[in-house]
């Protein structure tokens, strides 16, 4: 592996069972008895192979269902595929998603130091970063109270300030995060990723608006039912995606 | 050597602040909060002892210890397994960026349940001065009694867990089950009431063995026989390597039903 933050996936494939094909509880099973069916697998990922060089920003656009979750979940490691190999240090890996792993029921300091427990940080990690975290979240004066009562962009907020609070460098993965909260958070949020990258991490990031793409990454993949159907310069990248979603929305509604 | 200590050091962070969460969260809109852990035994066991200590009294001399002492076990492993059953669907959002096993969040739940104990003990150690309950060393077998509760526990926690992952039904064939098996371990009633294979099955359910030993440690003094210690070891640390065991082969199914 060329460096510590790097990605590489070769020839991966991922099936699944198909849903609704197993029994979901013991009176279907009861039911249909134990009869071997045929196991019918669909294809998530098939033959997917791609590197990600350390310090790269990997951008990954896709329709709804052609893959980019699982792709995800193999590179953090929470799935293993079925054929093929993903080389990565899985211990660096960082996925960010929207407003996960917080508890409404607890207070926002209570939750800082349980997502951090979650990722990966030390009490005394987090004992130092706190005050910065809370800063760049722009929440001062709301740590006390109950998650609950934080609005969705207080809490992508502090989810955002919270996973980017290492020193180290990693591997991020940023699922529909940038497009969050309001201009001037993005605007911010932007510029501690460009920051991370020139310490040495690598950024997958997933977004349904090419424009984010463009705007922050060296490279683009698009997904497409399972297949990789581009990989190359962002504007490339999107440029093909666009074309493609814009036949579809024509082919559907002809009117417009 | 180092980095390994560190990263003990931060699975143990974590669990703290996760058991932390089960315990706040359990009381998160309640006015007494953990005080319930206190005051629920002592609730059931005044309605029990209502009922119940005039019919045993000729059999069971002190009935609300009696009854107390079965039913704080039963509630620490009713409640660490109850909890377990859901809990990796409960956590399915967490468990995607998860860099520690999955295994972590059961044994959160089965901390939060020791805790609670803990709480419960509270009373108990009141409820034993209230009533004159002389005490002697055989008491410190509650020790290896909630150790390998603790862990027997988590066993069937593991397997619980994994059941439900598939099968949806799993949560309410236990809460029958559970039903089944309390009254399978003489919490309200002296086990000599019984007989022929009721009894048999009775004094064959691991529960009633760990109620009995502690009961016996408490109300007569008495340090369980080396037989019962060994059978109470097996069933904690057998029960738990079967449900580790069977969580580890599983993994993979999991994380892709999940």
């Amino acid at each position: 592996m060329g460096g510590e933050t790097g990605i590489r996936v070769e020839e991966v494939t991922m099936e699944f069972r198909r849903a609704g094909e197993e029994p979901g509880s013991l009176k279907e099973l009861l039911v249909s008895g134990w009869r071997k069916r045929r196991p019918q697998t669909f294809r998530a990922l098939n033959q997917v192979s791609f590197t990600v060089e350390p310090g790269e920003v990997m951008g990954i656009v896709g329709a709804n269902g052609s893959g980019k979750s699982t792709l995800l979940k193999l590179i953090a490691g929470v799935l293993a595929p079925t054929a093929g190999r993903v080389v990565v240090d899985h211990s660096r890996v960082q996925l960010l998603t929207l407003g996960t792993g917080f508890d409404p029921e607890l207070t926002g300091r209570e939750n800082l130091y349980l997502g951090g427990a979650i990722l990966g940080y030390t009490k005394e990690h987090i004992d130092r970063k706190y005050r910065e975290i809370v800063a760049f979240a722009e929440l001062e004066g709301f740590l006390e109270e109950k998650v609950r009562s934080y609005s969705s962009g207080m809490v992508s907020r502090l989810g955002f300030a919270l996973a980017t609070a290492r020193d180290a460098p990693e591997i991020l993965i940023l699922d529909e995060v940038l497009s969050v909260g309001d201009m001037f958070f993005r605007e911010k949020s932007e510029a501690r990723i460009q920051e991370m990258i020139h310490g040495g991490s690598t950024v997958l990031l997933v977004s349904h608006a090419p424009g984010v793409i463009r705007k922050n990454c060296t490279r683009a993949l698009w997904l497409d039912r399972g297949r990789l159907r581009k990989l190359g310069s962002p504007e490339e990248v999107c440029a093909a995606y666009e074309q493609q979603g814009r036949g579809k929305s024509k082919d559907l509604a002809p009117g417009r | 050597m180092e980095e390994r200590r560190q990263r003990l050091r931060q699975r143990l962070f974590l669990l703290g602040q996760l058991t932390g969460r089960e315990l706040k969260r359990k009381y998160a809109r309640s006015l007494l909060g953990v005080l319930w852990s206190v005051l629920n035994p002592l609730l059931s066991m005044a309605v029990l002892s209502l009922i119940f200590s005039r019919m045993f009294m000729r059999s069971i001399e002190n009935y609300p210890i009696y009854y107390l002492t079965g039913t704080l076990l039963w509630q620490a492993f009713a409640g660490a397994t109850t909890a377990s059953v859901t809990t990796l669907a409960d956590n399915r959002p967490l468990l995607l960026k998860v860099k520690f096993p999955m295994e972590l969040f059961l044994l959160t739940r089965g901390c939060a349940a020791l805790i609670n104990l803990g709480y419960s003990l509270i009373a108990y150690g009141v409820l034993l001065a209230v009533f004159r309950v002389p005490l002697g060393w055989a008491v410190l077998t509650i020790f290896p009694v909630v150790l390998f509760l603790f862990l027997f526990s988590l066993g069937v926690s593991f397997l619980l867990a994994a059941a439900y992952v598939f099968f949806g039904d799993v949560k309410h064939l236990y809460s029958v089950a559970l039903t089944l098996w309390m009254y399978c371990s003489a919490i309200f009633y002296p086990v000599e009431q019984l007989s022929g294979p009721m009894r048999r099955v009775v004094e064959a359910n691991p529960l009633y063995l760990f109620i009995a030993c502690l009961r016996g440690a408490v109300l007569e003094q008495r340090f369980p026989s080396p037989a019962a210690l060994l059978a109470m070891a097996a069933w904690g640390v057998g029960m738990y390597a079967l449900g580790a065991w069977v969580f580890r082969a599983l993994r993979e199914k999991i994380y892709q039903r999940l």
